[in-house]
Order: C-alpha cells, then structure tokens, then sequence
C-alpha cells in the first residue's frame, strides 16, 4: 500500500478534505458547503474516501485547519492542528514559489498575505467586518435571482459603470437598490458590486501595506470572475487563480502534515476510518477549581470521553492520561 | 464605607490598600461576559471598550453591596480623562445612590487631591497613610516582579497545573501581608517556590520573545484579553508587557519620578506629542522592545480608542523601519475568539519562520512547523 496525508479545511462556510500522495500530488478533492454539522460532513466525505481509495493507500498523516480545527482535529486524531492563514501560505508558495501577495477571500473571511523569499513576512485579517466575502455574495446572488456560479460571468456583460458604496454590507445592500430603480442593469449592478467589493478589501485589508507581483487569489470567491476583473483592473496588474483555488487551506494543511510526518519521523495518530461510524457529542462546563473559572469542553465518542480541552492549568486536559486526577474535583 | 475599584490586573494591591486603611472593602469580580453585557447594556453605544466593562464591573461590585467607587482618572486628550464624571452619571441616573473617588492627577487639582485622601485616611494619621501606601505600593512593586518572572519562564514549565497551584499559593500569602517586612518573606517564598519547579530554558533560534503594548486596561485584564500573555506562554513564547501596576504608580503618584521619559523619548521619529492614552508609550516600547532584541510586538487596541487609532496607524511605518513583525488587535464585545486565535498561531509561525531563516538549520525548519 501506498501513503497517503489527510488534510481538511473546516471553514465557516465550506469543509473542504483533501488526500495527497508523498510527492504532494492529488489523490482526492471535495468541497462541500458547511451546513452547520461539520463532524457529519467529515464523516460522509471520509467514508467517501475510503470507498474511492479503498485498499490502495494507507493514511500516514492529518492535519486540520480552519475555524473549527480544534473539534474536529480531536475527533480525527489529527498530527498537525493550525492555522489557515499558516496552511493558505504554504499551498500557495508550494504551487507558486514566486508569489508575493496572495488574496484570500473565504466565506467570512478575507485576507492578505504577504510573502518574501517563500517566507511569509505579514498577513492582514478582515478585523470587525466581513463585508465583501462569500457569504454576501451568495446573499446578493439570491436576492438577484442569479446562480452563484453565474454571477461574476453576469458582470463581465455590463456596459456601463456603476459605483456602489461599499464600506459595509447593509449600506451596500442598499445602494444596490436604489441604483436597480435607477435602471440599470442586474449585469451593471454585480460588476459594481464586485468593484465595490475589491475597493472594500483595498481599505480595509491591504490598507496602504505595499504589495506587489505576482499576485495570487484564492479562497471559494475566485470563482468569480467579475471579482478577479475587478481586481486587476484595481492593482492594474494580472492576477493568478491557481487550479485548486478553493481547497488550498485543505492542501496547505495536508502538505504540513507530510512534513511534520515525514521531518519528525513519527507514527500518524489518526484513529482510522472506523471514526466515521462513531457518534461524538460535546459538552462544557465551567470548572471552579481556581479563580481562573475556565469553560472546558469535553469530547465524547459514543459515550467515552475522548477529549477536554479549554482549561488554562492542564488539571482536564492532562486528566485523561491519568484519571487520579478526576478524583479531586466536584464541578463534572 | 463599602469601597470598591477597577478590577484591572490582579485587584490585591488596591484590597491590601484599603484594608490597611480599615475600609471594607469590595472585591471586584473578574470581567466576564457578563460584566460584558451589563456594561455594553448601559453605556453609550460610541464609546470605547475599557468605559463598557468598567461600568460593568461597577454595577457587579454595588450588587456586591458597594457603596464607593474609588478610581483614577486620566490624562490628556484621551476620554478616559472624563470617565470617572461620565461613570458617576451612568450610574445616578440608575438611580443608584454611589460615591465617587476619582483621582486626578496631583499636578492638575492639589487641594482636590488632599481632601479625597483626606476622605480615604479617615482616622489615620498622614503618617500613617504615608506607610500604608508605601506599603501598598511595595507590593504592587513585589507582586510585579513575580508577575514578570512568570511571564518570561511559564513557556519553559511544562507542569502547568502546579504552576497555578504555585501562583495560588503565592496570592495567597501575598494577601496577608501587613508590614513592608512581611512582603520580603512573601516575595523570598514566592522565587524560592518558583525557582523549584522544572523550568528547561530554550536558547537561540528556539527562543521567542514577544512584547505586548497598547491601552492600559486591555493590556493589563487578562479577563477580556484572552488571557493573551498565558495564551502567548502557551505557544512557548516569553512575554512583557508595557503596563505594570507598579510602573503605572510610580509615573502618576509619586512626584518626581518618571522612568517613562527615556521610553516616551524613543516614540519621538513616529510621535511628537502627547496625543492621549499612551499612545506616545506604546510607541517608545515598540522601539525599546526591539533594542531588546524582541521578536515581534503585539497591539491592543479597544474598539473606539482614538489614542490606539493613531498608534494602529503608523505600525507598519515602524515595523518596516525597524523590520519588527507588529499584530495589532482590536478589542470589543464581538470578538470571536477561533478568529484571534488564528491571527496569533499564524503570529507566532510567521516570527518563528523569520528567526530560522536567520539561523543556520533554516531549510530544515522552513516547512518542518
């Protein structure tokens, strides 16, 4: 049997799993849309997966990013848990070694991130704000009445300019109604739309840091086209979508689990495909041990607890490797 | 009296103080969501983070049954100037019938100044007020110097939970003092039981320090800061901060003495004048910080601080002119902590990135995490 690393991307809006070989070449690839039970999603796709590879490979390796890598990374017995921003970079410099700039726009987030010698030497965040990202421009498809995967086509029709404010999305929203009884266009108002959403990002985001060639988009918002536009004609410069554009969290995540695999030569702690037929619940609770009053979640696979997590001094996490120290508690 | 304060960093030199003073005394609860949310529910919508939780705590503490407020209040442009007024109408117009002890500063109001210790000292003679609060102010200086000790050795410790069993206990003691004498045997016991634990220093490229600056409430209570020194330690990376209690007394209560004028000194190429808060601070840190050999700084900054504003701004000037990695963090009601946590990792990844590229193994480490 062959190897096999796991890497899986549970963002706010989708969850994305990836399986690479140990020369980083794709073997698996799935993007679905996060519905709001992320552990039910990982296990279709996984049991999926199995199906699709069946015997041939053997799981070497997972690593978990995303909003909610830390519950799903315990479930999974994941070998490496990080960051996105961290697993978006290392995708991107591994694909495109001379990058400079990369613009990530997700579901709720969008980000900057700035590379110098394969070496990422500083990011930006969207801070209170997520106007501008995938969740909006599904709402706006919806509203227009346009399919999300036809809406930046749809901009590249317009014929003529049309400006819309946007700083923030409710103000957005409305300019974009009051320039529909205007008259003009759906085609005008998306291309709008996206400009509105660029010159938003510009703002907030990039904010006067220099960036420069070549530049890089990703995130599930590059499909758009009308957005890819928009930003070349902002930067004035080309701008790259690389193949996998929308699971490039999942790709970074699995190419650093290689890694860390293969640097620390060290055994996977993934629990297997059986994982996918277990039922996991969680719960919290605040422990009263000390001042610190921390909430700690506390992981259970069909009734056992198999993770707790949340507590600053050790006293729950380190808990279930020696179970003496349960006894001296009262707040379960 | 029924005195009550700001609960900011560890509120056991102001308890001591006014014990020592024969008060009772009101022991703020930590900021919680649900100082959070009474603060956010009375307050002005516009105004910043620190005014929100203050009011909250307040309102826990007179649930508590106190029935003064004794505070500071502050200097320059920065609003907090006038939150000690603002706070005091808050809550009158609660209906709630508290005293207020705002302290200004002693250049700006000196008779005001003597008649509000006067109400504080009740019986004591100012002699007496005089060894009290050097007392009190002694231990702010002890407990500090513990502070910072764990702060540059808890990312070593691996034994976390005796580390807290240890802090604990240190309080504790901490909290029954009652003479100067009493708080060299306290901070003897303190390094003493510390020094004990296993602490394995790392050195060179493995070793990673980060400072912590911006506005002196979020900075100081870790109760709305995410704990964001421990998280820091957490990840292995020794911490300073740019407030200390015991600094912050030394530069607004005892006339004379500044050690701030050197660190306000260093801000000068990015800052000229005192703008409020401690914008003008912050900024000399930052530059002190990487004298130090730091490795990265991070900014916090409550949402609506129009000092912090200013500071955010020039950051990345000053992390390009002094090629110094800046995080700047916005605080508020809303922030979702997996959001901050990703900021920080990806932080930390970046700044360990960077110092390996330096040192010689750099290949091994680029991709190895």
């Amino acid at each position: 049997m062959k190897d096999m690393y796991l890497g899986i991307d549970i963002g706010s809006v989708s969850i994305n799993v990836i399986a690479i070989d140990s020369k980083n070449e794709i073997l698996f690839k799935s993007y679905c849309r996060n519905s709001g039970e992320p552990v039910e999603i990982v296990k279709e796709v996984l049991t999926d997966l199995q199906e699709k590879v069946k015997n041939r490979y053997n799981v070497k390796g997972v690593g978990v990013t995303g909003s909610g890598r830390q519950l799903i990374g315990y479930i999974l017995g994941a070998d490496v848990v990080k960051n996105e921003i961290t697993a978006h970079a290392t995708a991107t410099i591994y694909y495109h070694p001379d990058v400079s700039t990369i613009f990530e726009i997700g579901g709720q987030d969008s980000k900057l991130i700035i590379v110098k010698d394969r070496i990422v030497t500083d990011f930006a965040m969207n801070t209170v704000c997520a106007a501008g990202t995938g969740s909006f421009l599904d709402h706006q498809a919806q509203r227009l009445g346009v399919k999300i995967e036809e809406f930046g086509e749809l901009a590249l029709t317009a014929e003529r300019d049309v400006r819309i404010a946007g700083r923030c999305t409710v103000f957005a929203e409305s300019d974009m109604i009051s320039k529909q009884q205007y008259g003009f266009t759906k085609a005008e108002i998306i291309k709008g739309l996206s400009e509105a959403l660029v010159r938003n990002y510009i703002n907030n985001i990039v904010r006067g840091k220099k960036i420069k060639p070549v530049y890089v988009f990703q995130g599930g918002v590059a499909a758009n086209v009308g957005i890819k536009a928009a930003f070349e004609k902002e930067i004035g410069s080309e701008v790259i979508i690389p193949e996998h554009f929308n699971v490039m969290g999942a790709i970074g995540i699995a190419i650093i689990a290689r890694n860390y695999i293969l640097k620390n030569e060290t055994d996977t702690n993934f629990k297997g495909f059986a994982v996918t037929r277990d039922s996991f619940n969680t719960s919290t609770f605040t422990c009263s041990g000390c001042p610190n009053m921390c909430e700690v979640i506390k992981i259970q696979a069909n009734g056992t607890t198999i993770a707790m997590t949340g507590d600053r001094c050790g006293k729950w996490s380190n808990s279930l490797k020696s179970s003496e120290d349960l006894l001296d508690t009262t707040t379960a | 009296m029924k005195i009550t304060f700001p609960h900011m960093g560890s509120p056991l030199i102001y308890t001591k103080l006014f014990e020592l003073l024969g008060h009772e005394v009101i022991v703020p609860p930590k900021p919680t969501q649900k100082t959070i949310n009474l603060g956010v529910k009375y307050s002005p919508e516009f105004a910043c983070f620190p005014l929100k939780v203050l009011l909250g705590t307040y309102l826990e503490a007179i649930e508590m049954g106190a029935d003064t407020i004794v505070s500071s209040g502050g200097n320059g442009p920065c609003r907090a100037g006038y939150y000690g007024e603002v706070h005091q109408r808050l809550i009158r117009n609660m209906g709630l019938d508290i005293d207020f002890i705002i302290f200004d500063e002693l250049k700006r109001d000196y008779k005001g100044f003597i008649n509000k210790l006067k109400k504080l000292k009740g019986q004591h003679s100012w002699f007496d007020l005089y060894k009290i609060v050097k007392t009190a102010y002694k231990m702010a200086v002890s407990t500090d110097k513990v502070k910072k000790f764990i702060e540059h050795k808890r990312p070593y410790i691996s034994d976390k939970k005796k580390l807290n069993k240890v802090k604990l206990a240190i309080e504790d003691q901490y909290r029954e003092i009652k003479t100067e004498q009493d708080i060299v045997r306290v901070e003897e016991y303190a390094f003493k039981i510390l020094k004990g634990l296993d602490i394995e220093e790392k050195t060179g490229a493995e070793k990673l320090k980060i400072g912590i600056v911006g506005e002196i409430y979020v900075v100081m209570e870790s109760g709305i800061n995410f704990n964001l020194a421990e998280l820091l330690n957490d990840f292995g990376v020794e911490v300073e901060m740019s407030h200390y209690i015991s600094e912050w007394i030394q530069e607004n209560l005892i006339p004379f003495v500044s050690h701030e004028k050197e660190i306000m000194k260093k801000a000068e190429d990015y800052i000229e004048t005192i703008i409020g808060g401690h914008a003008k601070q912050n900024v000399g840190h930052i530059v002190d910080y990487k004298e130090r050999g730091f490795d990265g700084i991070v900014h916090l900054k409550p949402f609506g601080c129009l000092p912090e504003l200013v500071t955010q701004s020039i950051l990345d000037k000053i992390s390009d002119d002094l090629d110094l990695p800046i995080l700047s963090l916005s605080i508020d009601e809303q922030m979702a902590t997996a959001n901050v946590m990703t900021r920080i990792e990806a932080f930390i990844d970046m700044i360990k990135q960077k110092k390996y590229k330096r040192s010689s193994d750099h290949e091994r480490h680029v991709f190895g995490y």
